[in-house]
């Protein structure tokens, strides 16, 4: 078996298009997510009410269920359930931003009610106004602490969208699928794959362990 | 926390409140009345009965397929996270090398690559069935060595050195010693990997493996109604899913318990 590398200098333009296609996707589910995400995290944070009740259930419920579940179901049965026409692509950037929000709204809740308690009273018994206290005391370090959460978090999305080649979506797998049925290279164009994934997300691994170490660094000192 | 609840009643928490609750009765209202009620007056659940012994077994396999990959995953995890304390450069390279491998790329592309590209290596040919469980296991192995790692690092110090003062031969150490601690504080994160992998066994539904989603997929098209079967599917992964991350909570309080009472 010798692995040839003329196969992939003539189809690498297809393979950079699928690429083009999953960072789009990224993009897209992670800008819709996280504006969801705000609604569902001030819910979970409300501490009682219908908001809070319902958002508690939307997060778990779309923390806990597969991913090709919810993305086959928004493939095909939103379009039934409300007679609209979704393109495929489009379905799937929603079942992400489905995914996005109810993990990304669990990340923030926890960054906020990790904040130091001893900080908050000494805030409210020095009469910060509630504003301020969000914007100077809570926000800042919540984020800090959830950084390699959410960088995490995103490493899971990048590997996520690879499953929206089951619905035909035209990203990175789907096409190296596509050429490898034309050309019978796939141990090319799936390895071209798998290291074009690795080279996106262990930067990204890298940061989340720097991180996390220095977040334990911290809480000795 | 009190104190956060005590800031989140002075900001506005009741107007904060109220608002959610309007966004809410506005997103459901805007759903009812787009909603095609053609379609949803003809939905019928009852029609699944007849696929039950359908449904159940490919549930059973999706069991079963789970259990494969956290055993042997805890199984080659620990293997792999010891062979990460031998004070040996090569090994320890190689071992973060397959760990950043398997846990830095889809495990959709793992999987296509072990049933289409291994063959053409290999010469020899696997069914799904194999591909998707050895796919599924070096995965469940790179993750769960992350968490033994983890749970060996967090052993304190004192338990080597006194290991070390007694003599206790390397092997006992690893057994009686070492895991046993690191085991009890590895309890939550083992939990949560196991609910990320009965996730995952969803994904090899691609090669047909006869697990709950090919199952539905399979029903799906014979019915030519997806509605039914994709959220019976979902309901069936939600519910099981929520129980075994409620056995995890019960688990942890009776641990903290019996710490405390100790």
């Amino acid at each position: 078996m010798n692995f040839d590398f003329n196969v992939l200098t003539i189809h690498y333009p297809a393979v950079l298009d699928g690429l083009l296609v999953t960072l789009r996707i990224c993009l897209f589910s992670l800008l819709f997510g996280v504006i969801d995400a705000v609604f569902l995290c001030l819910g979970k944070l409300s501490g009682r009410g219908a908001g809070y009740r319902v958002s508690v259930f939307v997060v778990d419920f779309f923390r806990t269920i597969p991913e090709v579940v919810l993305i086959f179901w928004i493939y095909s049965c939103l379009p039934l359930l409300f007679g609209a026409r979704l393109s495929a692509e489009i379905s799937g950037i929603l079942a992400l931003s489905l995914l996005v929000a109810a993990n990304v709204a669990e990340i923030m809740r926890a960054g906020v009610q990790s904040t130091n308690p001893g900080q908050l009273e000494a805030a409210m018994s020095l009469g910060i106004p509630a504003h301020t206290i969000w914007l100077r005391i809570v926000i800042p370090p919540a984020l800090q602490r959830m950084s390699p959460a959410f960088v995490n978090f995103l490493t899971e999305l990048i590997k996520a969208t690879s499953l929206l080649s089951t619905i035909g979506v035209a990203e990175m797998v789907y096409q190296a699928n596509v050429l490898g049925n034309r050309t019978f290279a796939y141990v090319e164009f799936l390895t071209l794959v798998a290291a074009i994934y690795f080279a996106l997300i262990f930067p990204l691994s890298l940061f989340v362990r720097r991180a996390e170490a220095r977040l334990v660094a911290q809480k000795c000192r | 926390m009190a104190v956060l609840d005590e800031l989140i009643e002075i900001s506005y928490g009741c107007a904060v409140r109220v608002a959610l609750t309007l966004t809410l009765v506005a997103v459901v209202a805007a759903g009812v009345w787009n909603l095609n009620w053609d379609t949803v007056l003809n939905l019928d659940f009852t029609g699944l009965w007849r696929f039950r012994v359908a449904i159940v077994k490919g549930f059973g396999m999706t069991l079963a397929l789970t259990a494969a990959a956290v055993l042997c995953g805890i199984l080659l995890g620990t293997l792999l996270a010891i062979a990460m304390q031998v004070r040996f450069r090569p090994l320890q390279w190689l071992v973060i090398g397959y760990v950043e491998t398997f846990r830095n790329t889809p495990i959709l592309v793992q999987l296509i690559w072990i049933h289409f590209a291994l063959p053409v290596i290999t010469g020899i040919p696997t069914t799904a069935i194999v591909s998707g469980v050895i796919a599924i296991v070096l995965q469940a192995s790179a993750y769960f060595s992350e968490i033994v790692r983890a749970g060996i690092q967090a052993v304190p110090k004192g338990y080597w050195e006194a290991s070390d003062a007694l003599g206790i031969p390397v092997i006992t150490r690893w057994t009686h010693v070492i895991l046993p601690p690191a085991f009890r504080t590895m309890i939550p994160p083992l939990v949560n990997m196991t609910i990320s992998f009965f996730k995952t066994t969803a994904i090899l539904s691609v090669l047909s493996v006869g697990e709950l989603m090919t199952v539905s997929g399979r029903i799906s098209n014979a019915t030519f109604k997806p509605i039914e079967i994709l959220t019976l599917v979902a309901l069936i992964y939600f519910v099981f899913g929520w129980l075994i991350s409620l056995s995890a909570r019960k688990i942890e309080t009776a641990m903290a318990n019996r710490e405390a009472w100790r």
